[in-house]
């Protein structure tokens, strides 16, 4: 019960940032949400699941390319285009999940490589459809175009992810998620299919990055070759890794956080990629469970009970 | 004819180099199961190293490239040493951290290098006619002499030297080897390094060819991953062949296919493997 008031808390704080917050800060809380449901889901694929895809953002691509193209070049309402968007990428990872269907670890990781790679070079050869990097311009979701809407919409959005994520892992699919984590061959052996349990995993984790990757590219209203790209996807993992892989706020604090940062570095140049990767290799060498764990264990010390 | 010859030629010299660049993948992912995602930030350090050895210390471009194979030998010590030995039997971990370090490098290199391509001079200069088909260049026939022969000198390594057997045991067998009296953390720290120093020495033979700049790493690391599963994992031969194999096929089909989607090749090899035979030409089985 803590907890749900506690989120409902955040959700309403969350929910006056309209009010106060001036245009610019008000962008980047977007960006922040939109990287929320990226570390998030990536953070169920590879922290719960322990399948480390690197073609998460791929999958933010092609929600937004699918419901870009579709709007720009054939009319579709952007709600419509969205739904068919999170579709596609839905069935993309059902695609992925059953190429990796049988590898583990390395091999998967590479296959994941390999698919994403393949995704974006096509996305920026196929210039008549996607305007490669130049860049397809995308109407909003309404008429108007207003960063208070878009801030609610994905405001909604992000609620809704994370709910499904939650109930996810306390359901009977999420235990087998984790099984599948720590131990193949002893999940395999309690009846776990553990075949079976990563399609899903890429099917659902897939579908939640092409919803964000929708809505991210109705928000900005260009979409770029860059949502596909590996610079993204090390923006997830970082956020993942540094705010506490395997958690379930972790990913939350962590894409806050670094999204916050990233403003504050853009001032003195384009440093924070280099800085996030240097803070992320210390996060990840010395402290695993990242500032989620640290300041689980801090505050574990400070009120004298046991972490 | 003569088209297809040239073709053939320069990926028969890529593909040489490819498998020198994927035998620094498959040693470090048979002694320890990681994969190096950093490895083609190596290739390029090394290139930038070489360059810089020779513009701006004025030592000789041959001289410069081995200084610039041994720093990237080095660097691979310190590497292990300081981020991939926790990471051991951790594979979820290893993959993370050496793709973290991977971008890094990129972002560090664009920062101290900056973004324009650089190079060390050529050792040779000048175009050979080759059987009288076509004239070819003599760095690229240079760079192909070395890469055999760097390759020829790992292998002697491996097969000849105590250290090679340790490599062979340790790559069958961590645990018996420990067993027999091996140290798998001095091993793995040789190992590594060794791993990276043959990316590195890709890196100074490539350089001259096709110049570094801060973004190419990636693609170095994935076509060696490409190399590497396609021989199969665990087996160096198959890096060689592997490694002619994929600088043939991606050659002829940008030249007769489409050059646009060349790196496209490469990762569909990749998928199509994993798929249908992930042990690759020659590898065993994952245990």
């Amino acid at each position: 019960m803590r907890g749900w008031t506690a989120a409902l808390v955040a959700l309403g704080v969350f929910a006056t940032f309209p009010l106060f917050l001036g245009q610019y800060w008000l962008h980047t809380a977007i960006v922040g949400l939109f990287y929320i449901m990226m570390a998030s889901s990536w953070n169920l694929l590879a922290g719960f699941t322990g399948q480390v895809s690197f073609a998460h953002a791929a999958f933010a691509g092609i929600g937004a390319y699918t419901s870009g193209i579709l709007a720009a070049k054939f009319g579709l309402p952007p709600l419509l285009g969205l739904v068919i968007g999170v579709a596609i990428a839905a069935l993309l990872g059902l695609a992925l999940g059953a190429l990796c269907i049988r590898m583990g670890g390395i091999y998967l990781s590479l296959t994941t490589l390999g698919f994403s790679e393949i995704l974006r070079i096509i996305v920026v050869n196929e210039y008549e459809f996607t305007r490669g990097t130049m860049g397809l311009t995308v109407p909003p979701f309404w008429g108007q175009y207003s960063k208070t809407v878009s801030f609610y919409i994905l405001l909604a959005a992000v609620a809704l992810v994370l709910w499904l994520i939650h109930r996810i892992l306390g359901s009977d699919l999420g235990t087998s998620f984790r099984a599948v984590q720590n131990d193949e061959g002893a999940a395999a052996s309690m009846g776990i299919p553990v075949i079976r349990v990563r399609v899903p995993a890429f099917v659902i984790t897939g579908a939640m990055a092409g919803l964000a990757g929708s809505l991210y590219g109705h928000y900005l209203l260009l979409i770029t070759p860059h949502i596909l790209s590996l610079d993204l996807m090390f923006l997830v993992l970082a956020m993942t890794v540094i705010g506490g892989i395997g958690t379930f706020i972790g990913p939350i604090v962590g894409a806050l956080f670094l999204e916050a940062l990233s403003e504050y570095i853009r001032r003195y140049g384009e440093f924070h990629v280099l800085i996030f990767g240097l803070v992320a290799l210390v996060v990840a060498r010395f402290a695993p469970e990242g500032i989620v764990g640290l300041l689980s264990r801090w505050l574990g010390a400070r009120l004298g009970r046991a972490a | 004819m003569s088209d297809f010859l040239l073709y053939l030629t320069n990926g028969l010299v890529i593909g040489v180099i490819y498998a020198l660049s994927a035998l620094g993948v498959a040693l470090i992912v048979g002694m320890m199961n990681v994969v190096n995602f950093a490895h083609g930030e190596l290739y390029v350090l090394a290139g930038y190293f070489s360059a810089l050895f020779a513009q701006a210390l004025g030592l000789h471009p041959a001289i410069a490239m081995v200084l610039g194979a041994l720093s990237i030998f080095v660097f691979g010590l310190v590497i292990e040493r300081l981020l991939i030995r926790p990471t051991y039997g951790n594979d979820m971990y290893s993959l993370i951290v050496t793709f973290i370090l991977s971008i890094v490098l990129q972002n560090a290199y664009l920062l101290i290098f900056g973004p324009y391509p650089q190079k060390p001079p050529n050792l040779i200069t000048g175009a050979t006619d080759v059987f009288g088909l076509f004239m070819y260049g003599n760095q690229r026939l240079m760079g192909f002499v070395l890469g055999v022969v760097v390759i020829a000198a790992f292998f002697l390594l491996l097969k000849r030297t105590w250290f090679g057997r340790v490599v062979q045991a340790v790559s069958t067998d961590r645990e018996v080897a420990a067993l027999m009296g091996v140290n798998p953390e001095r091993v793995n720290l040789l190992g590594f390094g060794l791993g990276c120093a043959l990316a590195g020495a890709a890196g100074v033979i490539l350089t001259p060819i096709f110049p570094v700049t801060p973004s190419i790493g990636v693609g170095v690391s994935l076509t060696a991953f490409v190399v590497v599963v396609l021989g199969g994992m665990g087996s160096f031969l198959g890096c060689l062949v592997g490694g002619v194999l994929l600088g043939v096929v991606e050659n002829l089909g940008s030249a007769y296919i489409s050059s646009a989607y060349k790196q496209l090749f490469s990762f569909v090899i990749l998928i199509v493997v994993l798929f249908v035979r992930p042990a690759g030409l020659f590898g065993r089985r994952q245990t």
